[in-house]
């Protein structure tokens, strides 16, 4: 364990620290950009100079390893002036456009020109032109003159999907990032560069121009669409949410996200959503609040308490899986409980980097919530035989977020409609469901962002997750609806759940004055 | 004085290029004898004669040796032929008159350090010492030189020759290692160092041909023998590329402390059409520029060309004379530092662009006076910011330029057109 | 209100006030009568006040040489609108040089409070204060302005064109 003076401060770090990751531990400031922690040293962008005490050259932070005794120093003037110069040499060819550039709010250049500035540009030559608008593949678009070739993005398809589809063409300042010959960029990954991008050079085609960030509010919260659990950041405003993000978690997902995980979000949007709930009997359809019909619909499931039999999907937080299962076990005692178990053919498979199979976010905590209440493993058959012999009147769906990775949805809706009521909770619209005849309640359901829970991932970590927004206001979640469709009242119970837990201090000043409805001002983070 | 032909004594017989010319002349001699001493005794004898790396940066060739880990991982020897400096062409003579003399230095410096594998990077335009080079390994396989056990000693040795693809930068040892291995010809961030991770990630040497090629004279009579010629740091003999507007332009052998006015006005035949000296680049384009007075009292050796402010290089000594627009000079520098440069570390890859900008905006009279200050700040704060030494290398000769020769570069500015030559020299930027 | 109450009944009828009052007005009658170009009202709405080119009135968005609009989305406007009235929504263009368009600019003049802030933080003189000042209209909708009405009303007369064109910054290296 080398000890080390950084900037008068003395401190003792692990074998084979470099000065960058000590001073990032010790919330030292330094400028850089092509340093990535989850990334191999690239030592290009020349700007993490500092002092060592005995080296009459600067040295860059990020490849130069802590030994026993090293004095380093980045606040002296020959270091700030190193570190401007650096920045003015990023900028001589830089566009400028900050206005039309989606990156403005949340820029690298920018944050770093503030910080460390020479504010006193000197270029008065042309700049270099270099192409614009340049199709990557089928999700990121490049502008080269934005680009300042830290070769993040590059590194990154080298060695986290080792998939190499990037790389940088042409030499000296004629320099731009391209993909060879005819291979797009296009791998599950590929939105992750976007995110390392210190720039507005690579931007994702989903998010581009759709809003400038800084009209976004962004709170953490679970990946819910494999069961890795990644966790994101979910960036949102009145109209609704507009991007996902990865939020390092060492133990989950490290820096990176699936770019499937990034569509989560279009699912939870008013315009995919169930607003009322909607009751069909011989007289059609009716709509109704979510609340009342799950009240009218208790009639049926009470009526015939041991015929009924309730679907559980994945999707579901662990508290709720909980409290339905309560309700049903005990209060209206069937012990017939299904697990719906989609695209079957497929749910143990994985990537081999972070996506998995099993597209629910809470397989896990299903089963063992399942295990407790002392319910058998019961088999899709069972349910199909007890539709057919009429042991099975009722069935109370708790129905996929994220319909696109059902793909047998269109089956199982066929086959539970033979059951004579159906009880259907879900988030989202479905064609075929709104057009089935018989007894049927459609009940809106709230989206994970709209709800405190845990997610239990496939090793078994249980992440909590806390509410980020309110999209439907009426929706409900799990719990109350299995309380009101065991024809209790709903009752108001104080707030227990736990904040999501996080780990850089800088977030949780943010959620203290969150909380204290404050604004303030935040960096992004490179 | 004149030349000391230690390594070129045979250059001017065409016999020396072929296997059995250079073996009538001793050739592979050497080479017996090496193989019969311990590689130890064989680096300690290089460290001894004080031999210099002949490529540029001047570092003692036994001591680089040296720093190989001591292990069984196989290892390289990686021979850089990739002349790119300009003014530089002393590779290429050694190369296309005398192949064999690098091939067996470079197969006693391979046994010396334990390689069994060895290549020489020869620059892309060099056509001809390539297929001489190609031509001359194929003997020594014929000739069982090179191959399993040579001259039954037990030593295997493999070398094969590569081209490169024309770019300055593949001549940085850890670029032309990246090049080598198939990658885009950028250098590679140090550490490692290239003696303990070089080529595909093990312990390789990368030495110059002039380097490998004075091998065989040091182990033929010995350290001491060597030391005769030079001085004690500067030890023994050295080409000088002698170009520019002298009367016999040409490559030199001399010894190190040889003085730059016998140079230029006995060997060089003095300045051509009866100009006055008035400016000499000493080392290769990437040197700082040296005044005549400051030249003529020079003498060619690395401390005393480091004294005057310059550096030794590679020893290339462009000579200008007083009917040169120094502007213009600057202004051909920056050009090819300018294309040169690979865009891996960002003060090079756009200082150098700015630097050719502004120098050429002066150039087309549409410079301001600010622009000589700004010249020397973009060029101070290039130097010692980067992974190689490219950096340096285009920022030196802008400082030495400006702060030389001030006086044109302002003239320049207010008047718009050359000093020296009285009218603009350069129309519009091509950019 | 308090008014001091006269003693004098006869004083109470205010008459040399009221005379002197009607005086005045006569006197302008007349003098409006026999020389109407001196006349200091306007006969609303048939005449109209000409105020100054400079006016802060209804906003006008200024459009290029070939009639697009110079907009460029940046939503610096929008951002920086006290009332929040300006609702923008940009689009990819089909033109490589350009990096977006607005496909729809709505200003919702009810709520503008005319501080010209949307003019002063727009980068590329695309927004502008015009002089028109009567928004008369007979539904709410008809004060939310749309591209059409912004950039091409028949006022504008083909639409107004910014000095500086994109064409020549980009040549300049703007």
């Amino acid at each position: 364990m080398p000890k080390c003076t950084i900037n008068g401060k003395e401190i003792e770090v692990k074998e084979g620290t470099t000065i960058i990751e000590a001073m990032y531990s010790n919330d030292q400031k330094i400028a850089h950009y092509c340093w990535h922690p989850g990334l191999s040293v690239a030592g290009v962008c020349r700007l993490c100079m500092c002092e060592i005490e005995g080296n009459p050259r600067l040295q860059i932070a990020c490849n130069t390893v802590i030994t026993e005794g090293m004095k380093v120093n980045n606040t002296s003037e020959k270091v700030r002036d190193a570190a401007k110069w650096g920045l003015d040499f990023h900028l001589i060819n830089h566009p400028l456009d900050c206005p039309i550039c989606d990156q403005a709010g949340e820029c690298g250049l920018q944050d770093q020109y503030m910080e460390f500035g020479k504010y006193d540009p000197e270029m008065a030559e042309r700049k270099q032109k270099k192409h614009k608008v340049v199709d990557l593949g089928p999700t990121v678009v490049l502008d080269s003159e934005r680009c300042i070739l830290c070769s993040r993005c590059v590194r990154f398809t080298d060695e986290v999907t080792k998939t190499s589809e990037l790389g940088i063409f042409n030499r000296g300042d004629k320099s731009e990032i391209g993909t060879h010959d005819g291979k797009p960029l296009d791998n599950k990954y590929s939105l992750n560069t976007v995110d390392i991008c210190p720039v507005g050079a690579l931007t994702s085609k989903d998010f581009r121009f759709r809003q400038r960030v800084w009209y976004l509010k962004d709170q953490e919260t679970v990946c819910n669409g494999c069961s890795t659990g990644c966790n994101v950041k979910a960036y949102f405003n009145k109209e609704g949410f507009y991007r996902v993000k990865p939020q390092h978690n060492a133990e989950v997902n490290g820096y990176w996200m699936c770019d499937e995980g990034r569509d989560v979000y279009k699912y939870v949007n008013r315009e995919a959503r169930w607003l009322k709930a909607q009751k069909r009997t011989s007289a059609g359809w009716e709509e109704m609040l979510p609340g009342a019909a799950a009240k009218d619909a208790s009639s049926v499931v009470k009526a015939n308490a041991s015929g009924t039999a309730l679907v559980l999907t994945g999707q579901y937080s662990s508290e709720e899986y909980e409290s339905v299962l309560k309700t049903f076990t005990q209060e209206l005692g069937t012990k017939k409980v299904f697990h719906w178990v989609n695209n079957s053919s497929s749910f143990d498979s994985f990537d081999g980097l972070l996506l998995r199979g099993d597209r629910n976010p809470n397989t896990k905590g299903l089963l063992t919530a399942m295990e407790k209440f002392g319910l058998p493993a019961s088999k899709w058959a069972d349910l199909e035989a007890g539709l057919a012999n009429g042991s099975i009147t009722t069935v109370v769906v708790a129905g996929p977020e994220n319909q696109v990775w059902f793909p047998e949805m269109k089956q199982v809706i066929q086959t539970l409609s033979k059951a004579k009521n159906l009880i259907w909770m879900q988030t989202g619209k479905n064609a075929e469901l709104e057009s089935l005849s018989g007894n049927v309640w459609l009940i809106p359901m709230k989206s994970y962002v709209e709800k405190d829970g845990t997610f239990v991932n496939y090793k078994g970590l249980a992440q909590k997750f806390k509410k980020v927004t309110t999209v439907v206001s009426e929706a409900l979640n799990l719990s109350e609806a299995a309380q009101l469709l065991a024809g209790q009242n709903l009752m108001i119970k104080p707030e227990t759940s736990v904040l999501v837990e996080t780990a850089r201090p800088a977030d949780r000043v943010m959620q203290e004055h969150r909380k204290k409805n404050e604004f303030v001002m935040k960096r992004g983070t490179l | 004085m004149s030349e000391t032909k230690l390594l070129s004594e045979h250059y001017d017989k065409d016999e020396f290029i072929g296997l059995a010319g250079y073996k009538k002349h001793g050739g592979y001699e050497v080479l017996a004898k090496a193989l019969k001493m311990q590689p130890q005794q064989i680096i300690d004898e290089v460290k001894a004669s004080g031999l210099r790396g002949r490529g540029g940066a001047g570092f003692s060739t036994g001591t680089k040796w040296s720093f190989l880990p001591k292990n069984n991982e196989p290892r390289y020897l990686l021979c850089n032929a990739d002349e790119g400096e300009p003014g530089t062409f002393k590779d290429r003579l050694m190369m296309e008159r005398a192949p064999h003399q690098l091939i067996e230095g470079m197969i006693i410096s391979s046994f010396a350090i334990g390689s069994k594998k060895s290549y020489i990077y020869v620059r892309g335009e060099y056509h001809y010492p390539i297929a001489v080079l190609e031509k001359a390994i194929r003997e020594a396989y014929d000739a069982g030189l090179l191959g399993k056990n040579i001259l039954g000693s037990g030593f295997d040795h493999d070398m094969d020759v590569y081209s490169g693809a024309g770019a300055y930068i593949c001549g940085e040892e850890t670029g032309m290692i990246s090049s080598l291995e198939g990658l885009k010809g950028q250098p590679k961030l140090k550490p490692p160092f290239p003696a303990v991770q070089g080529y595909l990630r093990k312990p390789t040497i990368v030495n110059n041909v002039e380097t490998l090629a004075a091998v065989v004279p040091i182990i033929k009579d010995g350290a001491a023998a060597y030391r005769k010629f030079g001085t004690e740091k500067s030890a023994g003999t050295k080409f000088f590329s002698l170009s520019g507007n002298v009367n016999k332009p040409g490559n030199y052998e001399v010894p190190l402390a040889y003085p730059m006015k016998d140079m230029i006005y006995k060997l060089g035949g003095g300045i051509r059409n009866g100009k006055k000296l008035k400016a000499v680049i000493p080392g290769g384009s990437s040197a700082p520029v040296l005044t005549a007075e400051e030249a003529e009292k020079v003498l060619l050796d690395y401390e005393s060309i480091a004294a005057a402010g310059s550096m030794l290089g590679s020893g290339a000594i462009i000579v200008l004379d007083d009917s040169q627009c120094m502007v213009d000079c600057l202004a051909n520098l920056t050009h090819f530092y300018h294309h040169e440069s690979c865009g891996q570390c960002t003060p090079c890859r756009e200082g150098t662009g700015w630097v050719d900008k502004i120098v050429h905006s002066i150039l087309s009279g549409r410079g301001r006076l600010q622009d000589i200050d700004l010249l020397l700040k973009v060029a101070d704060n290039m130097k010692g910011r980067t992974i190689c030494a490219l950096s340096d290398a285009a920022a030196l000769p802008v400082i030495s330029f400006v702060t030389k020769f001030r006086d044109e570069f302002e003239y320049y500015v207010r008047e718009g057109r050359s000093k020296v030559k009285g009218t603009v020299l350069y129309a519009e930027m091509h950019h | 209100m308090s008014v001091a109450q006269r003693e004098n009944e006869l004083q109470k009828w205010y008459l040399p006030g009221i005379l002197g009052g009607l005086g005045i007005t006569m006197k302008h009658m007349v003098k409006n009568l026999l020389n109407k170009k001196k006349m200091i009202t306007l006969n609303y709405p048939e005449e109209k006040y000409e105020y100054s080119p400079r006016f802060k009135g209804n906003h006008v968005l200024t459009v290029k040489k070939d009639g697009s609009l110079r907009c460029t989305a940046c939503m610096l406007c929008a951002t920086n609108c006290p009332a929040e009235c300006i609702s923008i929504t940009a689009s990819e263009h089909e033109d490589p040089t350009v990096e977006k368009y607005p496909i729809k600019y709505e200003i919702d003049i009810l709520r503008c409070v005319f501080c010209g802030y949307c003019e002063e933080a727009c980068p590329v003189d695309a927004v502008r204060m015009g002089p028109e000042w009567q928004t008369p209209g007979l539904s709410g909708a008809n004060f939310k302005y749309n591209i059409e009405h912004l950039a091409y009303r028949p006022q504008l007369k083909g639409g107004i064109q910014s000095v500086l064109d994109d064409e020549e910054r980009h040549k300049a290296g703007i």
